[in-house]
């Protein structure tokens, strides 16, 4: 019974091996589904938008590559140009391209073209090519061009006759604005194969929507709101999420940002209790922000205090003879904004400042929800000031002492009060594999391969 | 202005028509007021069942939201809340949208979850108020029914009918209020009969509001109308009934009842008003009005036909009676009028008859009386008319007789001599006789255009050489004539007799002299001439006869020249009258018309006579 049973559990067991290795091995093929809030009308990356950057940059790494690109550190790493050096004290700088890539309909990347993209994105800019070279010249010292030139709106395209073709991994098959996207993947990508060979992108699709199709099996990545991600965890779904890499914050207005007003504005920024926004009202989704960039991306952050401090906001409170009541402004269509304005509102008038919560476009300060648009921290610092209307941060050094200089000179004009930090977060189905989300919240996906269905 | 007095028929419709004005009025308005009783109290009876039926709807929604909120007690959700609470060890963050996902699936406005200290836990109006306190309510307050209470929301305070449910799971009790919040949804789901609507102030603050007044379709228009209620309401906490006018039209007016509703701990904290249309009762007044015009006026438009219809029976004989007598007046006394019935009218009409008839008698009587008695005055003065002539014939001739007798030789110069008074005497007689003739033969006047004036002054010019004969008794004769006489169609020749026989008479009053005066004078359309004397004058007797045929005051007068003179006169269409007083001398007026109608006949007729002549 023992020598004949023996034999046979070996074999079987060397069958399950083989079938289960098999099953978890990478393999071409198949089609990945997707679901997505953004309906961008095109795709072109010049038209990219500051409001849905970390969706519309996903889309377009998808299709298009950049001179350069940033790991999740924030290193540069060369992408179509394999080299690069500055003259003129980072006022002229020169990109080589990689050889042998060619456009998604088989022309080859020359200076010529990567130029013209280059102009068409950046018309300030003096772009030409120069022997194998792409010369950009600024007017003046631009130690971060090559950081800037991995943001996505840099990304390499060519446009002929209204069509737009990249270098990317992926190419269009099927383009219905707003609604639908199909990409397959290209055999000759530089970069090599992707796994998969089709990703269908279903555009415009609340997150509701999305968790209906993602229940139906229809759906294999979902967005999923950061509140919300703890909840699904529990509930047994897959949830892939980044570092914190959207800033929620409250901007004053130009009546309100005067400097009559800036006690006010301490007032209001030390009756904030951000703990309890980020542990009830996001569910522990994100971070309390006490700057502008996240703590992973300086390493400073926690310096910047983030906790309620009720008793100093009513002394300071108790030191200005008269208030003004704001009103705050926030997005209609998000309700944890409102969740929030809400709980700012009521946080304000325990300090004893009036504070209305408004949809009306006119407020005396907003709520916004602002993305980091690199993991170069200065860029991401420059483009954060730019998008809160902030003076632009001057960096000499590029060290992080200057970094911290120029965010807490930002902080201390008390024109912002940084609330939370929050990542973005997507569920996934079981079939969904080798997907490691970055840092910086971009998708993997020419990494990912799809395991078969289980019948 | 010419003021003519109303006739009876006109009398007769002017009562006619008051009267009936004067029922349809007082019938509108015993309608108009019967109506409004009956409306205001329809509206009286409408407005309290509609409070009624607010309270029901109160009560039913109270018993509603106590039900959803002991549902929500009782579900897993709430346990495991509950168990949370009375572990102690409270996380907001689970719980963070509980009650807004259980306020939606009870479909119930307002949910908040509150510990024992009053804390929030979740709360589905103010999903951020999470921590704080409920300054709204207490636990000691936890009541079975359902209770009205002030809700503190983003937007402001509102009003809600609550129901409160303790959850004792431990030592840490957990409190579920739920709500429904009193909003126009709640207004529009009464319902109200047509005509009446509901309005809803939030007492969230002192005095009155505008923005806290809400109708069923939102927030309510021309709220300031309705402050003075609300602030009644406020100030004296008892239900009043107002009526308010929204605009100058009348049916726009609606009865506002506003009925106080408190909370808990018996605050004020909103007012019902129903508010009942007025339009009705309006149109139906208006109806009423008009009908009730429509029907005066058919009413009058009746009375003058029923005047015109009671005009013929009744004022037609008056009439006809006035007409009669008017004809009377005028010298027809054969007049009858129609004896048509057998009322009062009838005799009136029958005595008229009878009188007529009787006045035709005693005129017949009367002028065969005085027809002998003119006769007789005829006989006697023609006998002593003459008897005068004939005593000196007789005379005469019984004179001849005697001479012829007694002294033959004398007889020729006697016969001379009573030959000559015979004939003296016989030419007496035939002047007699010619003057009797000329007055049976007057003839008719022949008008023509002539001027008073010139015939005064031809008359006058007559009699002048007469009265300055040195032998005359001293008469001055002068002449008054009016400068604006006008033309009259009158016979210049009998005029003129007429007027010289008044200047005979006047001189022969005046025997030993005075002043004679002819005075012309003109009146509308009527011309006058007057004879003046100072002599002797007339007694009144004599004024009365002084114009019969045949009678004289004077010695040798035929009185027939008076006569001739009226006879004159009234051929003319005119008038003569006299005024005298004895010693105080007499005035003869004469009265003519302008006579230019007849004046026209006259020379038509002639003209027809002239044609004929001359066809002839």
């Amino acid at each position: 019974m023992k020598l004949t049973g023996f034999p046979l559990l070996v074999a079987s067991s060397l069958l399950l091996t083989t079938v289960a290795s098999a099953a978890m091995r990478p393999h071409y093929g198949g089609t990945l589904h997707v679901a997505m809030q953004v309906a961008p009308q095109s795709l072109d990356p010049a038209d990219i938008t500051r409001s849905d950057w970390i969706e519309s940059r996903n889309l377009l790494r998808l299709m298009f590559d950049t001179l350069v690109s940033l790991d999740e550190q924030g290193k540069l790493e060369p992408a179509l140009a394999i080299s690069w050096q500055s003259e003129s004290g980072n006022q002229r700088w020169q990109f080589f391209l990689r050889r042998g890539v060619t456009f998604q309909d088989g022309s080859p990347v020359t200076t010529d073209a990567v130029a013209a993209s280059l102009r068409k994105t950046n018309p300030t800019w003096k772009v030409f090519s120069e022997g194998e070279a792409v010369v950009i010249e600024r007017d003046s010292p631009t130690p971060n061009l090559s950081s800037e030139l991995a943001l996505p709106r840099n990304s390499i395209a060519k446009r002929e006759g209204g069509k737009i073709t990249g270098t990317g991994p992926f190419t269009i098959a099927q383009w219905d604005a707003g609604k639908k996207l199909i990409l397959t993947a290209r055999d000759d990508y530089w970069g090599g194969r992707a796994f998969l060979d089709t990703i269908e992108i279903e555009l415009g699709k609340s997150l509701r929507e999305q968790t209906i199709s993602f229940g139906l099996g229809k759906t294999q990545v979902i967005e999923v709101a950061p509140e919300q991600a703890h909840r699904a965890a529990t509930e047994a779904v897959r949830v892939e999420s980044s570092a914190p890499v959207e800033l929620i914050a409250l901007v004053f207005g130009p009546d309100s940002k005067s400097a009559e007003y800036a006690k006010q504005r301490q007032v209001l920024a030390l009756s904030i209790d951000r703990d309890l926004l980020n542990t009830v009202v996001l569910q522990g989704g994100g971070e309390p922000a006490g700057g502008l960039l996240p703590n992973w991306m300086t390493g400073y952050e926690f310096v910047f205090p983030t906790a309620l401090n009720l008793a100093q906001a009513r002394e300071v409170r108790s030191e200005i003879p008269h208030t003004t009541s704001w009103t705050l402004g926030y997005d209609l269509a998000d309700p944890t904004a409102r969740v929030i304005a809400e709980r700012i509102s009521l946080n304000a008038r325990d300090a004893g400042l009036g504070l209305q919560i408004t949809s009306s476009s006119t407020a005396d300060l907003k709520l916004v929800r602002l993305s980091l648009v690199s993991s170069n921290p200065e860029i991401a610092l420059s483009e954060l000031a730019t998008a809160l209307g902030l003076p632009q941060p001057k960096f000499s050094s590029g060290s992080i002492d200057d970094l911290y200089t120029a965010e807490n000179n930002l902080l201390q004009s008390q024109l912002v009060i940084p609330l939370l930090h929050m990542p973005t977060a997507w569920a996934l189905s079981t079939t969904v594999n080798n997907w490691k989300t970055n840092r910086d919240g971009s998708w993997p996906l020419p990494r990912v391969w799809l395991a078969a269905e289980k019948p | 202005v010419i003021f003519r007095p109303m006739t009876f028929r006109r009398k007769l419709l002017a009562m006619f028509a008051l009267m009936v004005l004067v029922s349809v009025t007082a019938v509108a308005w015993i309608i108009a007021s019967l109506t409004r009783r009956t409306f205001d109290q329809a509206d009286e009876a409408r407005t309290a069942a509609s409070v009624a039926q607010f309270h029901r709807e109160f009560n039913r929604r109270g018993n509603e939201v106590v039900n959803r909120v002991e549902t929500i007690a009782a579900s897993e959700g709430t346990t495991r809340m509950a168990l949370a609470v009375s572990r102690g060890s409270l996380d907001y963050g689970p719980f963070l949208n509980e009650a807004h996902a259980v306020a939606e699936s009870q479909q119930l406005d307002l949910l908040e979850f509150v510990d024992s200290q009053n804390t929030i836990i979740s709360s589905a109006q103010e999903p951020a108020k999470f921590g704080y306190k409920d300054a709204h309510f207490s636990p000691s307050e936890v009541s079975k029914d359902a209770f009205l209470k002030q809700e503190d929301l983003p937007d402001g305070a509102a009003l809600g009918l609550f129901a409160v449910r303790e959850i004792s799971l431990g030592e840490k009790p957990l409190f579920l209020i739920g709500g429904s919040r009193i909003d126009k949804n709640f207004l529009s789901s009464l319902e109200l009969p047509d005509g009446m609507r509901a309005m809803f102030y939030e007492n969230l603050g002192t005095g009155f509001s505008a923005q806290f007044l809400i109708a069923a379709s939102g927030p309510a228009q021309q709220a300031d109308r309705v402050a003075p209620i609300v602030q009644q309401i406020q100030q004296q906490r008892r239900e009043s009934t107002t009526l308010v006018h929204w605009s100058s039209d009348a049916v726009d007016d609606e009865t506002i009842t506003a009925i106080p509703l408190s909370g808990s701990d018996n605050q004020l904290l909103g007012v019902l008003l129903i508010a009942s249309s007025r339009r009705p009762y309006i149109e139906l007044r208006q109806h009423i009005r008009s009908t009730a015009l429509l029907a005066a006026t058919a009413g009058i438009l009746l009375a003058i036909l029923l005047s015109g219809w009671a005009a013929a029976r009744v004022t037609r004989p008056i009439e006809e009676l006035a007409q009669a007598a008017r004809e009377v007046a005028a010298g027809n006394w054969n007049t009858q009028v129609p004896v048509s019935s057998r009322d009062e009218m009838g005799e009136l009409a029958e005595s008229f008859n009878h009188m007529t008839r009787e006045l035709l008698a005693q005129k017949k009587y009367l002028v065969q009386a005085e027809r002998v008695a003119a006769w007789r005055e005829l006989a006697r003065r023609l006998a002593h008319e003459l008897k005068n002539p004939l005593f000196p014939l007789q005379l005469t001739v019984e004179n001849l007789l005697r001479a012829r007798q007694q002294s033959p030789g004398q007889f020729e110069e006697i016969f001379q001599e009573s030959a000559s008074t015979l004939l003296a005497e016989i030419s007496n007689l035939k002047t007699i006789i010619s003057r009797f003739s000329e007055f049976s033969r007057m003839p008719e006047p022949h008008l023509q255009q002539i001027q008073l004036n010139d015939l005064a002054q031809n008359v006058a010019r007559l009699f002048q050489g007469q009265l300055q004969a040195p032998l005359h008794v001293p008469i001055e004769c002068k002449l008054e004539l009016a400068e604006s006489m006008q033309p009259i169609a009158a016979d210049p020749e009998l005029l003129h007799r007429a007027l010289s026989n008044l200047v005979l008479n006047a001189i022969d009053a005046m025997p030993q002299g005075g002043t004679l005066t002819l005075r012309t004078r003109q009146a509308d359309d009527l011309s006058y001439i007057e004879v003046s004397d100072t002599g002797t004058g007339l007694t009144p007797e004599e004024c009365d006869r002084l114009f019969t045929p045949y009678y004289t005051s004077k010695p040798h007068g035929t009185g027939l020249g008076l006569a001739m003179v009226q006879s004159v006169i009234s051929d003319h269409g005119g008038r003569v009258s006299v005024q005298s007083e004895p010693g105080r001398g007499a005035t003869f007026m004469i009265e003519l018309p302008r006579n230019f109608s007849k004046l026209r006949r006259d020379v038509l007729s002639g003209n027809a006579t002239s044609a004929t002549a001359r066809n002839t």
